[in-house]
């Protein structure tokens, strides 16, 4: 099991998923719209979410965690 | 300890300020200057409106609360990265371009130093704090893009500050590197 982690507008929230090795970053971020369209993220539902949400989210993996989150370019 | 704060506007400054008890010689690299926008984000006061902000923050530490610091009101460059981290202890990235992350963290990596980055969303809703071991800069969305802009989200910024100073603290006193994200309701783990 893989905790795939979802922030948005500033929310974040944690979503075990079961994950075929072989997901890559842009499946990873299809599903990531379905799961919080659908209400599958606790405090996370947003039933109108764009298809394009999280196009231009990282994705951080490390070990069974994985981040989708905003970029960070800024120290100020 | 040495520590050398790269970059000190918002999380950098925030950040010195929570660190001005330890018991560590604090130093300040920065090439711009403080503008009035930057009162409503970053840890300067009216006084310091035109001053560099390295300089800025070295005289505010001193002035208000008697702490001394060294400041470097410069640019960091391939050509004096040697010079000017060469005697720091631990680096701290508050940069706010891809470059010059990328820059001190090949440094670092080459000169086997410990560096922990601390780095926020262009809308000020999200950030983080990670060692340089799990962290790769990302880029702007676009060149020139408007970051934290009007203060907003300032509570974020103190939050992330914060948790960079503790991680600091936390590095100084027992060699531990932690990580967290932070964002409009939480400081987590990570």
């Amino acid at each position: 099991m893989t905790i795939l982690n979802i922030t948005y507008n500033g929310l974040s929230a944690d979503y075990p998923i079961e994950l075929d090795s072989h997901l890559n970053d842009i499946d990873l971020r299809r599903i990531a719209v379905e799961v919080v369209r659908s209400g599958g993220v606790p405090g996370l539902q947003i039933a109108n979410l764009r298809d394009d949400a999280f196009a231009n989210y990282v994705v951080d993996r490390f070990n069974e965690r994985i981040y989708l989150r905003p970029k960070v370019p800024f120290g100020s | 300890m040495r520590i050398l704060f790269c970059g000190v506007g918002a999380l950098g400054s925030t950040a010195a300020l929570f660190c001005r008890n330890l018991d560590a010689e604090l130093t300040f690299i920065d090439f711009d200057r403080v503008e009035s926008k930057n009162l409503l984000a970053q840890a300067y006061v009216k006084q310091s409106l035109g001053k560099n902000k390295a300089e800025a923050l070295k005289l505010q530490l001193s002035n208000f609360y008697g702490k001394k610091s060294d400041a470097f009101g410069v640019k960091l460059t391939a050509e004096n990265i040697d010079a000017l981290c060469g005697g720091a202890d631990l680096l701290v990235d508050c940069f706010d371009n891809l470059k010059s992350r990328t820059l001190l963290s090949e440094f670092a990596r080459k000169t086997n130093k410990a560096l922990v980055h601390a780095a926020i969303s262009g809308d000020g809703t999200f950030g983080l704090v990670r060692w340089d071991e799990r962290f790769k800069p990302d880029a702007e969305d676009t060149e020139g893009q408007a970051t934290c802009e009007g203060g907003e989200h300032l509570p974020v910024i103190g939050a992330l500050g914060s948790a960079l100073a503790g991680i600091i603290r936390d590095f100084v006193k027992n060699a531990v590197k932690r990580d967290v994200m932070v964002t409009l309701a939480a400081v987590t783990p990570t």
